[in-house]
């Protein structure tokens, strides 16, 4: 019977993704981008979703250290058009939420094209740079 | 799916040098980009920062300041006198001339209401403080708070307005008063607004997939506008509604002011910006909650904003010549040759990678003008 293969499947889906979700980020409803570093793994959404070129926006994320990764200690986001070689013209200020995730005002990609969003997360032991790729038209 | 193709269609154009009535096949995403610049007019809003924002009694009293020479120390500039209706609300020189001739061009004050930064060098962050500093510029119009306020209390019919506008005559605090002139100048820009143009009708139609309208718009402006938002890569910078992301950029054109003396950009304006009173972050700022002082909170000062000026918006440019900051461009065919001939060498070293010579035929050149001119609303 193919019906209850199918709904098992679902269910297996529907628990593994909760069970993702619940590793990081779980704090943020709705986080639509993850990017896996080498110690931290980052979960993030702009507010609003999407983003228009020339607008402000914010940026609700998390930040999860992987085993034996160290909690960061500060986060500094920025973002810049690699193939125009230059950033945003406006510097991000992070502020950290009760809930454990952060809040990133004040970014704008005033142009369309490819921009790469970074965060910097530092610890004690180094920072890692993690970079999501995102392409605006 | 929007292409709609090479459409030449039975409609033909009277005249020996008429060219078959068509819509070019511009793709997909060519035509997303084309959708991108309107729709037009943009639903007005009102500004938070100034409580009198689209209070009619408050535009008509802008609308009698604007014109009133009493407003410059020497009674005979008026905001009217460099922001002229009949050139675009520009003023046709290379340089404004107030009291003084200055380092740059009038910029024209129509759709202000949709900016974000004000002036060539986004000094100003709301139209109101934007329309106080000429009005104290030596170089301008001279005058200050207490010559401002005198003449605003010691005339009948603006003490009148006035009080109309703001419910109270004016008080005794000369700051106070200059500001609500401000206020009420801005409220009156507000509403000087340009009409649709031909690309408008033509941007609709696509959106609507009529090509019988689409194909009214002449096919030299289509060309060019091909080249606008394809190799030419105009809508990097010139994007949206108002053909402007309101940011600023080094386009090469050099930024010596005269002997001994350059025009730092936008990299003075951020400082200036930080510095005024009369920013967003400050105390006349009549939103409590400072909803758009977004950008002046987080804007950052780089040593590339050194010669970056603000990306002028291209509706009804043809009536705001002569072009760019200092005025150096007399025509549109110079813009156009400016950025098909652009010098690499300066723009700043560590300067943007967007600008490359375009090395547009003659032919080219004229589609790209006859683009920028199809943007005019064909008013008086």
């Amino acid at each position: 019977m193919n019906t209850p293969r199918i709904a098992i499947s679902i269910g297996a889906c529907l628990v593994l993704c909760a069970g993702m979700a619940g590793a990081c980020g779980e704090m943020l409803q709705g986080a639509t981008r993850t990017i896996e570093g080498k110690s931290y793994v980052v979960v993030f959404k702009t507010v609003p979703d999407p983003i228009a070129v020339g607008s402000h926006f914010a940026l609700d994320f998390a930040v999860c250290p992987r085993a034996k990764a160290e909690a960061p200690r500060s986060v500094r986001v920025d973002a810049g058009m690699p193939e125009h070689r230059h950033g945003m013209n406006y510097r991000p200020v992070v502020t950290t939420r009760p809930s454990g995730a952060y809040r990133a005002d004040g970014l704008m990609f005033h142009m369309p094209g490819r921009w790469d969003l970074t965060f910097d997360v530092a610890a004690t032991s180094g920072t890692e740079r993690l970079t999501s790729t995102m392409q605006l038209e | 799916m929007r292409l709609l193709g090479l459409a030449f269609g039975a409609l033909m154009a009277f005249g020996a040098a008429a060219e078959p009535v068509a819509v070019l096949p511009f793709s997909d995403a060519e035509t997303r980009r084309i959708l991108a610049h309107g729709p037009w007019p943009p639903p007005a809003e009102r500004d938070p920062s100034n409580r009198v924002s689209g209070n009619k009694a408050a535009i008509a009293l802008g609308a009698a300041l604007f014109r009133d020479p009493r407003l410059s120390s020497n009674g005979a500039i008026a905001c009217a006198t460099c922001h002229r209706a009949d050139r675009g609300f520009a003023d046709g020189l290379p340089k404004a001339h107030g009291l003084a001739t200055v380092d740059r061009n009038t910029p024209s004050v129509a759709n202000a209401y949709l900016q974000r930064w004000y002036g060539w060098d986004g000094a100003g962050d709301s139209l109101w403080a934007q329309s106080l500093r000429p009005i104290l510029d030596p170089r301008e119009m001279g005058s200050d708070f207490a010559r401002l306020a005198a003449t605003v209390r010691g005339d009948a019919d603006l003490v009148r307005r006035y009080r109309q506008a703001f419910g109270a005559p004016p008080s005794s605090d000369d700051e106070t008063v200059a500001v609500n002139v401000a206020k009420a100048l801005a409220a009156f820009q507000e509403t000087i607004v340009t009409g649709r143009t031909p690309f408008d009708d033509f941007r609709d139609a696509l959106a609507r997939d009529d090509r019988a309208a689409a194909a009214r718009y002449p096919l030299a402006a289509q060309r060019g506008l091909a080249i606008f938002i394809g190799q030419g890569r105009c809508n990097v910078c010139h994007i949206g509604p108002r053909f402007s992301n309101g940011e600023f950029h080094d386009i090469g054109i050099p930024f010596f002011a005269g002997p001994g003396r350059v025009d730092a950009g936008r990299f003075e304006g951020i400082r200036r910006l930080k510095a005024s009173r009369y920013n967003l972050l400050g105390p006349f700022n009549d939103d409590p909650t400072r909803g758009t002082a977004t950008g002046t909170r987080y804007v950052a000062s780089e040593h590339r904003n050194f010669g970056e000026f603000k990306v002028p918006s291209l509706r009804n440019v043809a009536r705001t010549a002569p072009y760019m900051h200092n005025g150096s461009l007399a025509t549109l065919r110079d813009v156009v040759r400016h950025y098909s001939e652009i010098d690499e060498d300066r723009l700043h070293a560590d300067g943007e990678r967007i600008l490359k010579p375009l090395r547009l035929s003659k032919a080219e050149s004229d589609d790209l003008v006859a683009f920028l001119a199809s943007l005019d609303d064909g008013g008086p």
